[in-house]
């Protein structure tokens, strides 16, 4: 048994190709630690390396290694990626969001996983290093091959960071949450929403929803019916109404009725879409990202 | 090939050095409570959803029964037991002895302690500061209301007595 607390990214990847295959890679570990551990692990959440948020110009670059924690209490996040900060502050408990990272809530693949979807959201992408010297770049939603599983081998590969655009001015985003209680609980829907807004037009938006399908789901058709609409209340119920005919909902004995989880997505789009308009728009939202420590 | 299950670790408790060979997969929890002797730290559900074993790692608020202890190897914890000073109660401690916050007194330690890492980033909490603080902490018995009262209580000594 071997448990190794990897420094930097170099050692983390020489540890696993020394191994060749036999190790693993954890985290936070709060939800690897539920499952059955291998002998040999290696612990990457001490690479500082992955612990940075990095702007570049309009780019983002977020180290795996993030907390939700620190992802929530980013004022940066809040401002120019609101969606990922909201659903990072649901992610399970103040305690577990103090372990978890984005990456594992990738890595994880859980089909309700808040943090995957405000990145799709947020259209991330996804840099991968593996411990042969590659290297990709890919975007999130291809990460996803099934219930639980992603394509990545974490025996032999790092999700290393995350990628994308924050806002620009005119621009904003919500992610909305239904579920049993306030805390420690599965979200029933959750729904993510970006939006571009000029002269009061919506000009580009991206709308997410999960657990539909094993990753978080684009809702395409409706993205498509609303370029160029007006940015009014008539659009944004529109918006869900197109949205409960696009989602399959499947009934689910811990989440509830598909034909309740369906309305309910048509609820989540409604709002999401009118929260992401107004931040674009520097409406004063109804909700506020943020407060935890307040 | 002779497999070693144990490996060296390291961990700074309440201030002590502590070391002991042990399998790095054993959950902190159980390393507390069994191997180091610290039993207010409570296990509930040991599966992260009660907060009764929480701790602070680093001065982060954790569910203990999910650190494997080679993560925790090197790092300093606090339990429970690191909170008086000898006789004396730390004022979150007094605080819910006094506002009747306490019933059967398992999820205390876990409240405590997560009211102590609220305390250490925000000294004066609202209501709601203190409600999300607690929001991983389950108490089947007594309701929520004196817990707040009793966090706010401690938070307006702490201030006044100025430590």
């Amino acid at each position: 048994m071997t448990y190794i607390n990897a420094t930097t990214i170099a050692q983390a990847l020489g540890a696993l190709r020394e191994q060749k295959g036999k190790a693993r890679v954890i985290a936070g570990g709060t939800d690897l630690y539920l499952q059955q551990l291998p002998e040999i692990l290696v612990d990457i959440s001490g690479i500082d390396k992955m612990r940075q948020i990095q702007i570049t110009g309009e780019i983002l670059e977020l180290g795996s290694g993030i907390t939700h924690a620190q992802t929530f209490a980013s004022s940066l996040l809040q401002e120019r990626a609101t969606c990922l900060s909201e659903a990072c502050s649901y992610v399970g408990s103040p305690q577990i969001r103090n372990l978890g990272t984005l990456g594992g809530n990738v890595v994880n693949a859980a089909p309700a996983a808040d943090a995957a979807v405000g990145l799709v959201t947020m259209d991330a992408r996804a840099i991968l290093v593996d411990c042969e010297g590659g290297n990709k770049e890919a975007p999130l939603e291809e990460l996803y091959q099934g219930y639980n599983r992603t394509t990545l081998d974490n025996s032999r590969e790092i999700l290393m960071a995350l990628k994308f655009t924050v806002h620009h001015p005119g621009e904003g985003s919500s992610y909305q949450r239904f579920s049993s209680r306030k805390s420690l609980s599965l979200p029933i829907v959750s729904v993510g929403a970006w939006a571009k807004v000029k002269d009061k037009q919506i000009s580009g938006v991206r709308l997410v929803a999960a657990p539909l399908n094993p990753s978080p789901t684009r809702l395409r058709r409706v993205e498509k019916e609303l370029e160029g609409a007006f940015a009014s209340p008539e659009t944004y119920r529109k918006a869900g109404e197109l949205a409960r005919e696009e989602a399959v909902t499947r009934d689910s004995p811990l989440r509830g009725s598909g034909e309740y989880r369906r309305h309910l997505v048509g609820v989540g789009v409604e709002r999401a879409l009118r929260e992401a308009v107004y931040r674009a728009m520097g409406i004063p939202s109804e909700e506020k990202a943020g407060d935890y420590y307040q | 090939m002779t497999t070693i299950n144990k490996q060296r670790i390291n961990l700074k408790v309440n201030g002590e050095e502590w070391e002991g060979w042990l399998d790095p997969r054993e959950n902190l929890l159980k390393v507390l409570r069994e191997e180091i002797g610290l039993t207010g730290t409570k296990e509930g559900c040991g599966r992260g959803d009660c907060g009764a074993c929480t701790v602070l790692l680093e001065d982060k608020a954790v569910n203990s029964c999910l650190v494997p202890v080679g993560k925790a190897h090197g790092k300093n914890i606090t339990t429970i037991e690191g909170l008086s000073r000898g006789e004396e109660l730390h004022p979150l401690q007094e605080a819910f002895v006094k506002e009747g916050a306490v019933q059967c007194g398992f999820c205390t330690p876990g409240m405590i302690m997560s009211a102590y890492a609220l305390l250490k980033i925000n000294q004066q909490p609202s209501s709601y500061a203190v409600k999300k603080a607690i929001s991983g902490n389950l108490c089947r018995c007594t309701g929520y209301t004196q817990i707040e009262k009793a966090v706010l209580a401690a938070a307006a000594k702490i201030s006044e007595s100025g430590n």
